[in-house]
């Protein structure tokens, strides 16, 4: 029996993003959102290991009340139960913030043995989150998994790591925390049934006032705009002078030494 | 009014999508060309709960309601015209009339297996002298003791040669005209029963289309599908639920050449900049969207109307023949915004413009459902 929370977080769907052409700025108004779909891996690591083991999934987010959509969504994709930590002064919110709020909730409100998060979200990529909830809950934190058991006997999971360099397999004791990768598992596809039963599993809704008061930011975002690659348009040739002037260059311009 | 679909419409629509960039479009151009059936999709859809959709849970359907059906078949049809008429032929044709007209031991014993895709369901109505005039039929059923023997030929059926039963229809009165007409079910491998070759088509190529051949098929007196002479009724009332199911499988393929025409518009620089910036694809990329957006507006109302259980013959009727036409019209502007390369296989648009045809064609032709619509009218 396991007892697991899989966090996700309600991003905008990139595919609807549009640039400004004059300002570079990003237009979100028709954008969509969806569950980041790192947190679909999250999402279904923690339900195949309750369908190995029994136990219960808990999905938990942090966000405004308009991301209500994301609880169906993410009960269909197998967990029990949801827990909404929502509010308007969700939006935006940065890391350190996301993971006090978690925190707080997990310690306060939910009885658990593991923690499952995506590698990072799909907005902001700050790969924060899981390892700052494990330091804050004060439980092992066992990151870049791409492969996951549970050893039912000595209550511990055994985990793959995969390094830059290799793989490493470590075990460690629940409660625990782990940040798995993509390519861990291929995330379910809701089926007609799971979508409908969605509606009938409890969510749990929580304000952050609740919890305390939300912590200040620490970050100061002060512009988003598009990345943009400026091409140089030089042409060279492919001969050793081409090469030699190519080579030159990105010396010049300190991209190699 | 609200135009909104429900949390659950849209993730029923996000999940077909998913599914559909998963499995569906990367077979799809290897279906058509081959062309092949996609045996693997169709186990695929069973795994999703998706071959019974509008049925009740009793009957291993999902209980879910027809605008479900419908948004599946548009999501279907949009990235395989093929995939999504092979679940509208089950789901329509075959479930439909032994929901609606099946005693309680027929649904259990061919409707439950229907809905959890265990086999599919094929519909077989159309005679080579008998098509829009289904009292021209031939084909004939007579009763011998505890048995029915069926004979005649049948055109044109759909999923026949994968099927595992079919809906046939025969007359038990030929004197009574449309009132002769009687509906039977008739199991795949009944001595009897013979499925010709799969026939060569324009469009939807991977659907396996075939001729039925009845010689002296000898069917058990209680797989009589409704009561004797109720065949035509049976027929005309599967066609009306069909309908909504062909119009979203045309608005699929409306939608997807929509897609395909706003992308390549967009990649397409002649003249030193996108014809997306030209007002002569900009007119033509307005009307498609409005043609498709106005094709999804009653196909969605026809299916409103079935789910509130009002009449919708003529809102079906009425969504077939717009959305079918839209089909048609769309595919063709998208293969002229495509220019020469739309003409080529391999190219979506060239696949998408041989799919929309069957639309205005199949299930009650463009000129039938102008029938019904004006027959509505003037009632």
């Amino acid at each position: 029996m396991l007892k697991i929370v899989a966090c996700f977080k309600w991003v905008v769907d990139d595919a609807d993003i549009r640039v400004d052409a004059g300002s570079n700025k990003l237009n979100l108004d028709r954008a969509a959102y969806k569950i980041s779909p790192y947190d679909r891996n999250a999402i279904e690591e923690a339900v195949v290991l309750q369908e190995k083991h029994g136990g219960s999934v808990v999905a938990m987010t942090v966000a405004p009340p308009g991301a209500k959509p994301c609880l169906k969504d993410s009960l269909s994709r197998g967990p029990d139960s949801a827990c909404f930590i929502n509010d308007p002064c969700c939006a935006d919110l940065e890391p350190s913030q996301t993971v006090e709020i978690l925190a707080r909730a997990i310690s306060a409100k939910t009885d658990y043995d593991l923690i499952i998060c995506g590698e990072g979200s799909g907005d902001i990529y700050a790969q924060q989150v899981g390892p700052a909830l494990a330091e804050k809950l004060g439980i092992p934190c066992v990151t870049w998994v791409n492969k996951l058991s549970f050893n039912e006997d000595e209550r511990r999971i055994i985990a793959e790591r995969k390094l830059e360099d290799g793989i490493e397999v470590v075990s460690a004791p629940l409660p625990a925390l782990v940040v798995v990768l993509p390519d861990i598992n291929s995330p379910r596809i809701p089926t007609l049934k799971q979508v409908l039963g969605a509606a009938k599993k409890p969510v749990e809704n929580v304000t952050p006032q609740d919890l305390g008061s939300i912590p200040s930011p620490r970050l100061l975002t002060t512009d988003v705009v598009a990345a943009t690659m400026d091409r140089r348009r030089i042409k060279l040739a492919a001969d050793a002078d081409g090469i030699r002037e190519a080579v030159n260059a990105l010396l010049r311009e300190g991209l190699v030494s | 009014m609200d135009f909104n679909l429900t949390e659950e419409h849209k993730l029923i629509r996000q999940s077909v999508q998913e599914f559909c960039d998963k499995y569906v479009c990367p077979i799809a151009d290897a279906v058509d060309q081959e062309p092949r059936f996609p045996a693997e999709t169709i186990k695929r859809l069973a795994e999703q709960d998706w071959l019974g959709i509008p049925y009740p849970v009793e009957y291993g359907g999902a209980g879910s309601d027809y605008l479900s059906y419908i948004i599946v078949l548009e999501e279907l049809s949009r990235a395989c015209a093929t995939t999504g008429f092979t679940l509208e032929c089950h789901t329509s044709l075959a479930e439909y009339p032994l929901f609606k007209f099946g005693t309680e031991e027929q649904k259990q014993k061919y409707l439950v297996p229907l809905c959890k895709g265990e086999m599919l369901g094929s519909f077989a109505l159309t005679e080579p002298g008998a098509g829009t005039d289904a009292a021209a039929g031939t084909s004939s059923a007579v009763l011998d003791g505890n048995e029915w023997v069926l004979n005649g030929s049948k055109i044109f059926i759909s999923n026949a040669p994968v099927a595992g039963v079919i809906v046939v229809f025969a007359m038990t009165d030929k004197s009574k005209g449309t009132k002769g007409i009687s509906a039977f079910i008739v199991p795949a491998g009944t001595p009897g029963l013979q499925i010709g070759k799969h026939l060569n088509k324009m469009g939807i190529r991977g659907s396996l289309t075939a001729e039925v051949f009845l010689k002296d098929c000898r069917i058990p007196k209680e797989n009589l599908l409704g009561g004797e002479g109720q065949g035509f009724k049976i027929a005309m009332m599967t066609l009306d639920g069909g309908r909504i199911g062909i119009a979203a499988q045309a608005l699929g393929i409306a939608q997807a050449a929509l897609d395909e025409s706003i992308k390549y518009s967009k990649e397409r620089v002649q003249f030193g900049k996108p014809i997306a910036t030209l007002q002569a694809i900009q007119w033509m990329l307005a009307n498609m969207a409005t043609e498709v957006q106005a094709s999804r507006f009653l196909t969605y109302h026809a299916a409103w109307c079935c789910d509130q259980g009002l009449p919708y013959s003529s809102q079906a009727a009425m969504a077939k023949l717009f959305a079918s036409e839209t089909a048609s019209r769309q595919t063709d502007r998208a293969v002229q915004v495509h220019g020469g390369i739309g003409y080529i296989k391999g190219t979506k648009v060239e696949r998408l413009y041989r799919d929309a045809k069957i639309t205005e064609i199949y299930e009650g032709t463009s000129e039938v459902m102008r029938m019904v619509i004006a027959g509505g009218l003037l009632r």
